[in-house]
């Protein structure tokens, strides 16, 4: 008997899903790829060529990237940049590096797909002697570019860091939760935060735990954390999305109240809590400066002028007096 | 019948079934295990035995534990589901779309997130049983295609803007308890009712013990399997509708890795992996098991890298004792 209505319910459930599931297809993934674009002007001696090699023209704060190279190109006399798509695929933006090289451009711009990758990509640029710039993705062995462009990730942990103490007149429990453990940007943001908490005798780290990078794990340890009986005045968060799950977790507790919370990305969803007054501080990670460094340095290196090895841009601290303009900057 | 012979006879072996002495005693087992956890953390922290905390480890748990119950099914049956937490993912992005306010009844919402539990499910189900595939291969086929969707759904963003009524489902209470740990006990009695009193309980028991034999008796092993696999899968969808209302956010990367602490909690709770032993109060236990020394730990404030090594540690120990406390009896 239970048997059958299992067996119905199961039915009826299949019957949805696919309804569903046409729907879905439907809304998803609206965004059609651009074709890959070539744009600058075509005559003229001297010209200087560039291949641009982006992971994804989707992603939002990728393209404040390729926007702030474009913004700075149009500055520039006779140079001409190739923009292309990997799509997020990492074999894809090999071969499209290869068709780069192929083609003798002066210099490549490449935020990498993959760090691993990455390596073999810079090797392949080098032994053709075409200059590359890796831009915004650190990884091991990147020091054989030209040059690497991007934010330094402890600036991010001590700007934050520094608000909060700011915020809190140099004293109180600092709670720092961190991302998935062993991550470049997990051991550097949290080396920054404990960098600024050493230099206030007043100010101690009273927790420190992993949640992954994830709200859901964010949450649950900070609600394990409201429970551990410790005065907690500030949860320093290496990124939005574990400080948004702290904060969840604090007002459903009803502890928020006179809490301070930060975090990194500044993503929309941060900057709404921002501007509610329920984050306090952020840090935005500024994708046009990279943008433009990163053209910048490629023209310098294709010329054979002499580049930085490493080239930062800075970071920006977003708290509620100047969020809006990162606000417009997602729209 | 064939079939109820076959069935006995595997109890009277003393392999599975629910009312046997070994597995009460299994049970009990990680029941002592549990609380010795819980006495030793209540010395350690005055802030560990509170009613406050305990209710705060069972929320925290049930996402967990209900994912844990429907691989406790797959399991029995020596199979195994690795794709739960990518399945969580897409249904966590799928709801957070249709529960914007306004826009769809939190019924159709749910029913929605449902249907695509019981569809990931009923595709592992198909393959593993049809294809004659084994199920960690086509389970990671699943946990890679359907987290894969999850981010080609939203391009890799979070999704916000949820109703009250949906963010009810995880944050809200009713008569003091939390609306998750209520969905987790009526999830977790229907399971042992469906595991313990009906006909498709005792053929997955029958399956687990020993397949063959099952299949001799006449049991459609086919079929039962593909019905399991999407109960394993409408579980995942369960918990992926609780854990996206409770974060209020469609998380494409949402689930990660909890596949593993659902196959974890069933095993501490007494589960073979060998097939034709298990029950839904021992993963329970294991599922809370995990949930104590997560939150004891946190309270403690234990280094994250110390705490990876001691979980691992516990889990090892805690199966170990019991499978030795098994082979005496």
């Amino acid at each position: 008997m239970k048997k059958t209505m299992f067996s119905a319910l199961l039915a009826s459930l299949i019957c949805l899903a696919l309804v569903v599931a046409g729907c879905a297809s439907k809304g998803g993934n609206a965004e059609s790829q651009a074709p890959a674009q070539a744009s600058g002007s075509e005559s003229g001696g001297g010209q200087i060529h560039i291949g641009a090699a982006l992971p994804d023209f989707s992603d939002k704060w990728l393209s404040y990237l390729q926007e702030g190279m474009e913004k700075y190109q149009k500055t520039q006399d006779g140079v001409n940049v190739t923009y292309v798509d990997a799509q997020n695929d990492a074999s894809k933006q090999l071969a499209q590096i290869e068709t780069f090289i192929s083609q003798k451009v002066d210099a490549i711009v490449m935020v990498p797909v993959d760090t691993v990758s990455a390596v073999d990509i810079v090797d392949r640029a080098n032994k053709a002697n075409i200059p590359i710039v890796v831009v915004n993705r650190w990884f091991e062995g990147v020091d054989k570019a030209a040059s690497y462009v991007g934010s330094e990730s402890i600036t991010a942990g001590v700007m934050q860091m520094e608000e909060v103490a700011k915020l809190l007149g140099g004293k109180g429990n600092i709670a720092i939760m961190t991302g998935q453990l062993g991550q470049e940007a997990q051991i550097k943001r949290t080396e920054g935060n404990k960098q600024v908490i050493g230099k206030y005798p007043d100010m101690s780290i009273v927790l420190e735990g992993t949640a992954s990078w994830d709200r859901a794990k964010g949450m649950a340890l900070m609600e394990n954390w409201l429970n551990s009986g410790k005065k907690i005045d500030a949860v320093v968060s290496n990124n939005d999305e574990m400080a948004i799950g702290a904060i969840m977790a604090a007002e459903a507790a009803n502890k928020a109240d006179g809490m301070i919370f930060a975090g990194v990305d500044a993503t929309p969803d941060a900057l709404e809590y921002v501007k509610s007054g329920k984050l306090q501080v952020t840090v935005f990670q500024n994708a046009d400066g990279q943008g433009k460094s990163g053209l910048e340095t490629a023209i310098k290196a294709a010329r054979g002028e002499q580049v930085e090895k490493n080239v930062y841009v800075p970071y920006e601290l977003v708290t509620k007096d100047n969020v809006d303009e990162y606000v417009k900057k997602w729209e | 019948m064939n079939e109820s012979t076959v069935v006995t006879e595997q109890k009277l072996g003393g392999r599975s079934g629910p009312f046997t002495l070994a597995s009460l005693l299994s049970r009990y087992g990680m029941l002592l295990v549990l609380i010795a956890l819980m006495i030793l953390m209540s010395l350690l922290t005055p802030t560990f035995l509170t009613a406050d905390n305990l209710l705060n480890i069972v929320r925290q748990m049930s996402v967990v534990g209900i994912v844990a119950i429907g691989v406790t099914f797959v399991i029995i049956t020596t199979g195994i589901d690795l794709s739960s937490g990518s399945v969580i993912a897409l249904v966590s992005v799928v709801v957070a779309t249709l529960a914007h306010p306004g826009e769809y009844p939190l019924v159709l919402t749910i029913l929605a997130g449902l249907g695509i539990g019981v569809l990931t499910g009923l595709i592992n189900g198909t393959i593993i049983a049809k294809g004659k595939i084994a199920p960690f291969i086509v389970t990671l086929g699943m946990m890679t295609a359907a987290r894969g969707a999850a981010l080609l759904y939203t391009g890799g963003r979070p999704i916000g803007n949820l109703s009250d009524s949906f963010r009810f489902i995880g944050q809200g209470s009713l008569l003091g308890i939390p609306v998750p740990i209520l969905i987790f006990l009526f999830v977790g009695v229907v399971s042992y009712l469906l595991l313990n009193k009906t006909k498709f309980g005792k053929y997955i028991y029958a399956i687990g013990g020993n397949e063959q034999a099952a299949r001799i008796a006449g049991i459609n092993v086919d079929k039962y399997k593909i019905m399991l696999y999407a109960y394993a899968g409408l579980l995942s969808s369960v918990a992926g509708i609780i854990l996206t209302s409770r974060i209020a956010s469609g998380q494409p990367t949402a689930g990660t890795m909890y596949e593993l602490d659902a196959i974890a909690a069933a095993v501490i709770g007494g589960t073979s992996l060998a097939g034709g032993i298990g029950t839904i109060g021992g993963t329970i236990i294991g599922a809370l098991i995990i949930g104590v020394m997560n939150n004891g730990l946190d309270l403690l404030n234990v280094s994250s890298y110390w705490q990876q090594i001691l979980k691992g540690a516990i889990i090892t120990t805690a199966v170990l004792i019991d499978s030795r406390k098994n082979r005496r009896k």
